[in-house]
């Protein structure tokens, strides 16, 4: 059943409980018309014919988890056969993904009852549940939207301002906190992202904000949000603050608190002017004069996301997901700059990113990371996948499972600690390919009528022909297509 | 206190990728962690029969003073785990009582919760455990297997953690052998660490088909429990024998909430768990010198038996640590800040439960260094380990 009995008696009026049991599908497409799948595109598709990866095929692999066999096809179409206006419309309409018509993704999304749900309902859920449907949200999320770039940015900040869900509330707070925080900024203006994360309770419990008080004198100030809201979130660990500035940031931000008693209050966020320090403080070179309460918390973040070093902090990480793992120092300088002059602008700064030199000549320099990896097979070969257990599993054994990931600084970005994670990858391509994992099917006859036979679907995958190694190698097994999705060319992007 | 220390800043200094199968270097320490869930009773396991306060709250349930096994002049194990008796006076079994966590709850769930994560922190201990031990390196495909249906909470964070029944569950179809030669002709012109990771993989793939195509044979005289618990325990004495890089398996012996008819429900899983430990320890042979088997519980139980032939939920119970260097043959019950008083009624906390003198934390920490922890403060954030001499 796709719909919660509660969830039906809250829609009252709409259709009464008894008759609504019966077909929860149907009442779901009419309370929410835009919840209808559209039709899905048939082929045939063309592909890559080039021997190298072409600029338009690399653009879309940076600023997606993955091409869908239909995706390069449509995109040379809507350039009018031109590759480079293809490629400027293309990114155009990533950088908006309101504009982006995302009903498929919504559909496949639509039974996930509890990331829809306010947070103080979240605290009614098992903990497990929770995590599962999140999970499944963010890996559905990246297979099917076709606002690509801005699930590949939910999941740049997701790490960027990691929160491990396993640390006391933040497994009831976590789902709230990815809809209404990561997802809602994750093309926006990042001093509004930063505030937003600072003042989530999730965020609160994990770095334990919540118990950050001056309540009597000599109570000494919990620093582990301050340290980290600079060393990671900000101005970074070589941005020039000093330890003081990590202890007067703390003071600041005391007085905040996460409410875990009353049903109705649970898990909002209060500030207790009796919790504050309400003493002067100098943070970062800039004076808070005593007694502002609250204001100091804005001050401080207003303070840290504009200071320059997170300009050169942020775009060194951007540099380092969209263009190598030891970016050009112009291409950096350049997006900092942006970053700038923009305010904090997400959109603005990328699209200056994109237009860099660095950025199109880095092709398939990187290495995915599993859950990219998974994803780009799945999106690939057009799986159909309910992304429940089975799926999750292979995450955990390669070591990627969302919202996992214990310490502050999320998920490695460097390619080292992920080497070790191909003997998993060649499971999962071969258990993908032949069927045998649960909740997952491919249906192989459809991807090769879509991609005219099987070297078709080779360059679709691959983004180019293949060589003559990569062909000779095929011919070894029976079937060649969990070896492309093995290969070392598709673990790259 | 901090989610973690500050250790996340530093890059990787070496530059040398760890192979995917032994990611450790061809260190064969492996820790197995074998939790008893629903609070197993501690007070039947390793029985304090010289104290007349035991035989007054135990008039039904209690081990007489003359049965089980005699470990010192006070307490006696329980007969069902007699077989535990060898390891002990051969000094590879060590007893911690009055063992547990600062959990006051005494809820099942939120118990096991805090000490599989080791406080009120992100993660579990044996994922972060072996985070610390990989340093931002490549860790083995298969370093950390949970045994079972489920991750457990301890090993969440982990570099890489592989829930699984078997290792029958790997498989790389039908085609074995065609798509192996495939890989094996993709990968052999790539150059650099992906490369070198990859004819590492290929290696590893080769050892974990050869393991699956063999059925396993025990080491002679060696018999598993023919049940769930046992059949996990062979799985993993087969992967740390077969060198596939296990550095961490997780097992859980489930059931040992006997608020009713104590005896019909713990004697069976002692039964198990005792035949288990033992043939698995043998099982290794000389690997039994470098893996550490740790048994853990949430709680402990009520020291004076309910009206229902059972007892209700606790404070301490035992932990048992066997092989991996243990220095065993003792039973310590004395803690590092207060001493084993007996279970005279004034020295009961609560609704009348054994303190906990050893906190997990405080058993498992010596261990820990053993297999190569060198910061116990990234593993237990907030709290400075006292480590028994274990």
């Amino acid at each position: 059943m796709s719909l919660s009995r509660r969830t039906l008696f809250r829609l009252g009026g709409v259709a009464t409980a008894g008759t609504a049991l019966a077909g929860c599908d149907t009442l779901i497409e009419t309370v929410f018309p835009g919840l209808q799948a559209p039709a899905s595109l048939t082929g045939p598709f063309r592909v890559p014919q080039s021997d190298r990866v072409g600029r338009l095929r690399h653009v879309m692999e940076r600023l997606s988890f993955g091409l869908r066999p239909e995706d390069w096809h449509r995109a040379l179409d809507t350039g009018g056969g031109d590759e480079d206006t293809a490629i400027e419309r293309f990114i155009d309409q990533q950088l908006h993904p309101e504009r982006i018509d995302d009903r498929r993704a919504d559909h496949t999304v639509r039974r996930l009852e509890t990331i829809r749900l306010p947070q103080r309902e979240l605290f009614e859920y098992q903990p497990r549940l929770l995590l599962a449907e999140l999970t499944r949200h963010a890996l559905l999320r990246a297979i099917h939207s076709q606002r690509q770039l801005h699930e590949v940015m939910v999941g740049f900040w997701t790490d960027h301002f990691n929160i491990d869900i396993s640390k006391g509330d933040c497994e009831h707070l976590l789902p709230a906190h990815d809809r209404d925080v990561i997802r809602r900024h994750a093309l926006g203006r990042f001093p509004e992202l930063l505030r937003a994360v600072a003042l989530s309770p999730a965020m609160l419990w994990y770095l334990d904000g919540r118990v950050n008080r001056r309540r009597h004198y000599g109570d000494q100030p919990n620093e582990n949000y301050a340290r980290e809201l600079l060393e990671l979130h900000t101005l970074g660990v070589d941005g020039g603050y000093s330890q003081r500035d990590v202890m007067e940031t703390a003071r600041a931000l005391t007085g905040w608190h996460v409410r875990s008693e009353e049903r109705f209050a649970k898990g909002k966020i209060e500030f207790d002017i009796e919790a504050h320090d309400r003493g002067p403080k100098e943070v970062l070179g800039h004076r808070l004069a005593p007694g502002r309460g609250e204001q100091d918390t804005h001050d401080v973040l207003r303070i840290a996301a504009h200071h320059p070093a997170t300009a050169r902090h942020l775009a060194s990480k951007l540099c380092r997901r969209f263009i190598d793992d030891d970016p050009d120092p112009t291409a950096i300088a350049v997006t900092a700059r942006a970053f700038e002059e923009s305010r904090g602008d997400i959109r603005r700064t990328l699209a200056t990113l994109f237009s860099t030199d660095a950025f199109l000549r880095a092709r398939g320099t990187q290495l995915k990371r599993p859950f990219h990896f998974v994803v780009s097979a799945l999106r690939a070969i057009a799986a159909d996948t309910d992304a429940g257990e089975a799926m999750q599993r292979y995450l955990l054994s390669m070591g990627q499972a969302p919202f996992q990931y214990p310490t502050p600084d999320g998920y490695p970005l460097e390619p080292a600690p992920w080497r070790g994670t191909l003997l998993w990858r060649w499971n999962l391509a071969s258990a993908l390919v032949d069927g045998r994992i649960d909740g997952t099917r491919v249906d192989r006859r459809r991807l090769e009528d879509d991609l005219v036979g099987p070297s078709g679907v080779a360059a679709h995958l691959l983004g180019r022909r293949p060589s003559e190694a990569e062909q000779v190698a095929a011919h070894h097994a029976a079937d060649p297509l969990a070896l492309l999705l093995a290969s070392p060319a598709f673990q790259r992007f | 206190m901090h989610a973690m220390p500050h250790e996340h800043t530093h890059a990787p200094t070496d530059p040398r990728p760890r192979a995917s199968l032994t990611g450790n270097g061809d260190d064969p320490r492996a820790m197995v962690v074998i939790f008893l869930r629903g609070a197993a009773d501690g007070l039947a396991m390793v029985a304090p029969v010289e104290d007349d306060a035991y035989h007054l709250a135990r008039p039904t349930l209690g081990l007489g003073r003359s049965s089980g096994v005699r470990l010192d002049d006070q307490f006696h194990l329980h007969p069902e785990l007699a077989t535990l008796e060898r390891s002990f006076r051969g000094g590879e079994l060590a007893i911690v009582h009055a063992a547990g966590s600062e959990d006051q709850s005494r809820s099942h769930f939120a118990a096991q919760d805090l000490m599989e994560h080791g406080g009120l922190v992100a993660g579990g201990w044996l994922g972060r455990f072996l985070r610390a031990r990989a340093d931002g390196h490549a860790a083995s495909a298969l370093s950390a297997i949970a045994i079972g249906k489920t991750l457990p909470e301890s090993l969440r964070g982990a570099p890489s953690a592989t829930v699984i029944e078997s290792i029958d569950d790997f498989g790389l179809g039908a085609d074995a052998a065609g798509y192996l030669a495939g890989l094996d002709a993709l990968w052999s012109l790539e150059t650099g660490d992906l490369g070198h990771a990859a004819r590492d993989t290929l290696d590893a793939v080769r050892r974990i088909e050869r393991l699956r195509a063999t059925p396993y044979t025990p080491a002679a005289g060696v018999d598993y429990p023919n049940t769930r618990f046992g059949r996990g325990l062979s799985e993993i004495a087969r992967l740390i024998k077969a060198r596939v890089g296990l550095e961490a398996a997780t097992l859980d012996l489930d059931g040992w909430d006997s608020h009713l008819a104590q005896g019909s429900i713990m004697d069976p899983r002692l039964r198990q768990l005792g035949t288990g430990l033992v043939a698995l320890h043998h099982d290794l042979g000389a690997l039994a010198a470098t893996t550490t088997i740790v048994v853990m519980t949430e709680f402990g139980r009520r020291v004076a038996e309910n009206a229902s032939l059972g007892t209700d939920h606790g404070r301490g119970s035992v932990m048992f640590v066997l092989g991996g260097g243990t220095q065993g043959g003792r039973v310590i019950a004395d803690g590092a800040d207060r001493p084993w008083r007996g279970l005279a009624t004034e020295h009961l906390e609560g609704p009348g439960d054994l303190p906990v003198n050893n906190n997990y934390r405080n058993v498992l920490a010596p261990l820990l260094r053993r297999h190569g922890a060198t910061n116990l403060e990234a593993v237990f954030p907030g709290w400075s380990a006292k480590p028994l001499a274990i």
